[in-house]
């Protein structure tokens, strides 16, 4: 890229970013063109399991929450196939100048699938039972900025403004979390205490009302949810007919992949709203080159499996172990020591692409294209676990520690996931060769994650899913008194220098106003942690989903669920 | 045989006590418990705090266990930390699911199993008993597990059943019951046919010795007609080994259907349990465990029963 075209394209970002951050005017979400797609019909997919509830506040399992996808409907949605905010029941919004607040204007005539309109009051009661002690949904907390609750105030039945408690750049992107509620469906539920049973699986599904596109027709406990098309609902299309173009949506219940893989090639189900598993992409592969479905390559992932040592002070029982198990150098060297191109190959059959850190290439907004690519060098991996102590001292090809205690370490894992079970297991040969030493424990996910809650545990290899792009929105993650603070979490003070440093770089990011700063600042966060690698990544997988030939108009997203995510722009084949 | 069936119920009685009890402490003892599977990583401390709180997580094993107790002698067995829902609401309905599996994994294995055992075990040579001795043989080796996968596989390949789930979206035009009856004959076959190998090697065995014994012999030299012998004079005494383990059948019949529930999507107890594991929600893995311990203790109770109709000295 030339400096001219640089500058352009810079100008190009500002704009587009500060027309998405104060955004008016008619919605531009409909759809481009609706020619020659067919009104009626049904789509059938599947998940793994059941719903736990209807109210997405109630509970924040995968089924769940493409319940709250297909039914419910948010103020702004984050658009997963472009990461842009669009205007959802909020036709526009203005931001407060210092980033500490934003008023937003509702859509007008917006009704429940009962016919009740849809007001601020509702917006207000929605925050309200969010923030409710009683909701287990996680949405509370992740509708939180420095840890405080937004401030939410309905000025009129269609305005509401949200202030934040401390500056916020992120701003409504925010709000993408939370699903609208009715008040006068839940409001008693909410006072009487009982809200976070309000809408669970036994209740009568006349009382369950929705904003979104389908509205809950049937559900059949351990086999299918069936949705049928909202009435109501207040998108159009292009050419000012109705959305969403499919009638209706059952949603089968089948919790064996292969199985799922199965009805999908026999044309029982349309599509899965999972991506396919690595070990599942050959036989879906030969499916479509027969033509019995389609198969969409989405590219890489955002999320990659994620290898950390316990850095809490203190936490390693043995202080000599520790002196090694907790030095930058021991991951510098297992990262130079992982050849992350035979891990793509061996752990995604090689449909995957190699991470060297926190973002992943397909981050195109927050990646830092400057982020050094540590080569596969295990004679250097050996001098640098040299330069700790670790040595060979009797020649039996294992590392030993200046007491002669071999260089040992157990990694946790999580069992019943062949991505990470088979990734501990390239990890662990890889050291091997450099002769350090891994015990591999795949555990259930709970006593994985009990492990290192409670600081209990020498190393994890886990994939602790990241749900939004906005580094803003991850701040549990990179601030050291986070609760995602995954190799010291929850610290009272920062530990280390360079924490302290991403805690105040992170600060800045998070209130700074001008999409350059961000950039720039979330850089030096990057370029931070890959000169101290508290996670070590080495590859992310590339998605693929597959659908039938009948689903038309498909917008994917990398992100579950890939294809329903956008359920009521989708049309099926005549 | 009242007192005789008394004694048995009270065993069921405890025995269902047991399991549950056990099941809830063991689940309670694993390390992690409901709020950290349900909240994820990103939750406040005061929020996984509030939900522990709530559902009695925060309390020692003892206590719980304690409240749990007592709450059962009420005939409460607890709400579904998954579900938020009475456990004693959930059960029955998957519970229903797996019985309807179970007795017609059972009539299968019956039907197939007891006949053809009794062909084989009173013959000692020619084409058929071979073929069906092997045929036990090979479905002997193979669990349930890797059956159901591979008639998942043959129905999914000829288009000609369901390849999983209980009933379709919409009645086809058969009617409810013949969809069901559709739905059913994988995994039922899943379960069912390992079993009924398994009743065919006893059966064979145990008809083999009847077919030994003086009185068949005298039978036979005084020239009644084989088939009377066999179907008439040798049948039951030949039953009673097969009468003994039936109960235990029952379950194996049970944890042989967790996995073919979850290959086929049957919407039964094993599934539930599964998912009840998976999240450590310890009232419902407690409930169907408790479930679990009532068919094998109704199965049981059954074959006893049988055994006792068979032979008399059963009931001492």
């Amino acid at each position: 890229m030339t400096g001219q075209s640089r500058n352009i394209a810079v100008i190009i970002a500002i704009v587009a970013a500060m027309a998405a951050g104060c955004r008016s005017g008619p919605s531009p979400e409909a759809p481009a063109s609706t020619a020659g797609l067919h009104r009626g019909g049904e789509i059938v997919a599947s998940v793994r399991s059941e719903p736990r509830s209807f109210n997405r506040l109630a509970a924040r399992d995968t089924t769940t929450v493409l319940v709250a996808t297909l039914t419910q409907a948010k103020l702004v949605r984050v658009n997963q196939a472009t990461q842009e905010v669009e205007p959802w029941l909020a036709e526009s919004w203005t931001a407060s100048p210092d980033a500490r607040g934003v008023t937003l204007k509702l859509r007008r005539d917006v009704v429940f699938s009962d016919g009740h309109p849809f007001t601020a009051d509702d917006v207000v009661f929605t925050f309200d039972a969010a923030y409710d002690g009683q909701t287990h949904g996680g949405v509370g907390d992740s509708l939180r900025v420095a840890g405080k609750k937004l401030k939410v105030v309905a000025t009129d039945p269609q305005t509401v403004t949200v202030t934040f408690p401390e500056p916020f750049a992120a701003g409504v992107r925010l709000l993408d979390n939370l699903p609208m509620l009715p008040r006068h469906k839940l409001e008693a539920a909410l006072k009487s205490g009982t809200f976070s049973s309000a809408w669970g699986l036994s209740t009568p599904l006349s009382e369950i009302v929705a904003l979104g596109p389908f509205v809950v027709a049937r559900y059949e406990p351990g086999q299918r949810v069936v949705f049928d098309r909202n009435p109501h609902y207040f998108r159009k299309a292009a050419d000012g007919g109705a959305l969403p173009y499919v009638d209706r949506v059952t949603i089968d219940i089948i919790p064996d992949q292969n199985a799922e893989m199965l009805r999908l090639e026999a044309g029982q189900i349309d599509t899965m709203t999972s991506e396919i598993a690595p070990e599942a992409y050959a036989p879906l592969k030969r499916a479509a080159d027969a033509g019995r479905v389609q198969l969409l390559d989405l590219g890489g992932g955002y999320n990659a499996n994620a290898l950390w040592f316990n850095l809490k002070p203190g936490a390693i029982a043995d202080r000599d172990r520790a002196r090694w198990l907790q030095r930058d150098e021991l991951r510098r060297a297992i990262s130079m020591a992982v050849d992350r191109q035979q891990y793509v190959d061996t752990v995604f059959f090689g449909a995957g692409v190699p991470v060297y850190g926190p973002e992943t290439p397909a981050n195109k907004q927050w990646y830092w294209a400057g982020e050094p690519k540590t080569p596969h060098d295990p004679a250097g991996a050996t001098q640098l676990l040299a330069s700790i102590g670790l040595a060979d001292r009797n020649g039996d090809g294992v590392l030993e520690d200046a007491r002669n205690q071999p260089a040992r370490f157990t990694l946790l894992t999580q069992k019943g996931r062949p991505d990470l079970e088979r990734g501990a297991t390239v990890i662990r040969d890889e050291l091997k060769k450099i002769g350090v030493i891994v015990d591999v424990a795949a555990l259930d996910s709970g006593a994985v994650i009990q492990g290192f809650l409670t600081a209990q545990y020498d190393a994890v290899f886990f994939n602790p899913d990241k749900t939004a792009l906005d580094p803003a929105l991850n701040l549990d993650f990179w601030r050291s008194s986070g609760s995602a603070h995954m190799w010291n979490m929850n610290q009272t003070a920062p530990a280390t220098d360079w924490e302290r440093r991403i805690d105040e770089l992170m600060d800045r990011q998070t209130a700074a106003t001008d999409p350059r700063e961000r950039k720039a600042l979330y850089d030096e966060v990057q370029k931070i942690f890959s000169e101290h690698l508290p996670i070590l990544y080495f590859a992310a997988p590339r998605i693929y989903v597959a659908a039938s030939w009948r689903l038309t108009n498909l917008t994917p997203a990398v992100w579950r669920p890939q294809l329903l995510w956008s359920a009521d722009t989708i049309a099926v084949a005549r | 045989m009242a007192r005789y069936i008394a004694r048995r119920l009270v065993f069921a009685a405890f025995l269902i006590v047991a399991v549950s009890s056990l099941s809830l402490v063991l689940t309670r003892l694993a390390p992690g418990d409901f709020t950290t599977e349900a909240l994820g990583l990103d939750a406040r401390r005061e929020t996984v705090e509030q939900m522990r709180a709530r559902f009695g997580l925060n309390k020692s094993i003892a206590a719980q266990y304690g409240d749990w107790l007592a709450a059962v002698a009420r005939l409460d067995f607890g709400r579904s930390l998954l579900y938020d829902r009475p456990v004693k609401d959930l059960i029955p309905e998957r519970a229903a699911n797996t019985a309807i599996l179970a007795v017609t994994a059972l009539a299968v294995a019956t039907l197939l199993g007891l006949p053809l055992g009794i062909v084989t075990g009173s013959r000692r040579g020619g084409v058929i008993p071979t073929v069906i001795r092997s045929a036990s043989l090979v479905l002997l080796s193979m669990p349930p597990l890797l059956t159901s996968l591979f008639l998942v596989f043959l129905a999914a390949r000829t288009g000609w059943l369901p390849i999983a789930g209980m009933r379709s979206a919409a009645v086809p035009e058969g009617g409810a019951t013949v969809d069901l009856l559709r739905h059913l004959i994988v995994p039922a076959a899943a379960i069912g046919l390992p079993l009924a190998a398994m009743l065919e090697r006893l059966q064979a065995q145990a008809m083999s010795e009847v077919v030994g014994e003086p009185f068949v012999l005298a039978a036979f030299a005084r020239g009644v007609p084989r088939s009377r012998v066999v179907w008439r004079d040798a049948l039951k005494p030949a039953l009673k080994p097969v009468a003994s383990v039936y109960g235990l059948m029952v379950g194996t019949l049970l944890s042989g259907s967790f996995a073919v529930e979850v290959i086929t999507a049957w919407p039964g107890l094993g599934r539930l349990m599964l998912d009840a594991l998976r999240a450590r929600d310890v009232y419902l893995v407690a409930g169907c465990a408790g479930a679990g311990a009532i068919f094998l203790a109704f199965g049981t109770l059954l074959s006893d029963i049988a055994l006792a109709l068979v032979d008399p000295r059963a009931r001492e």
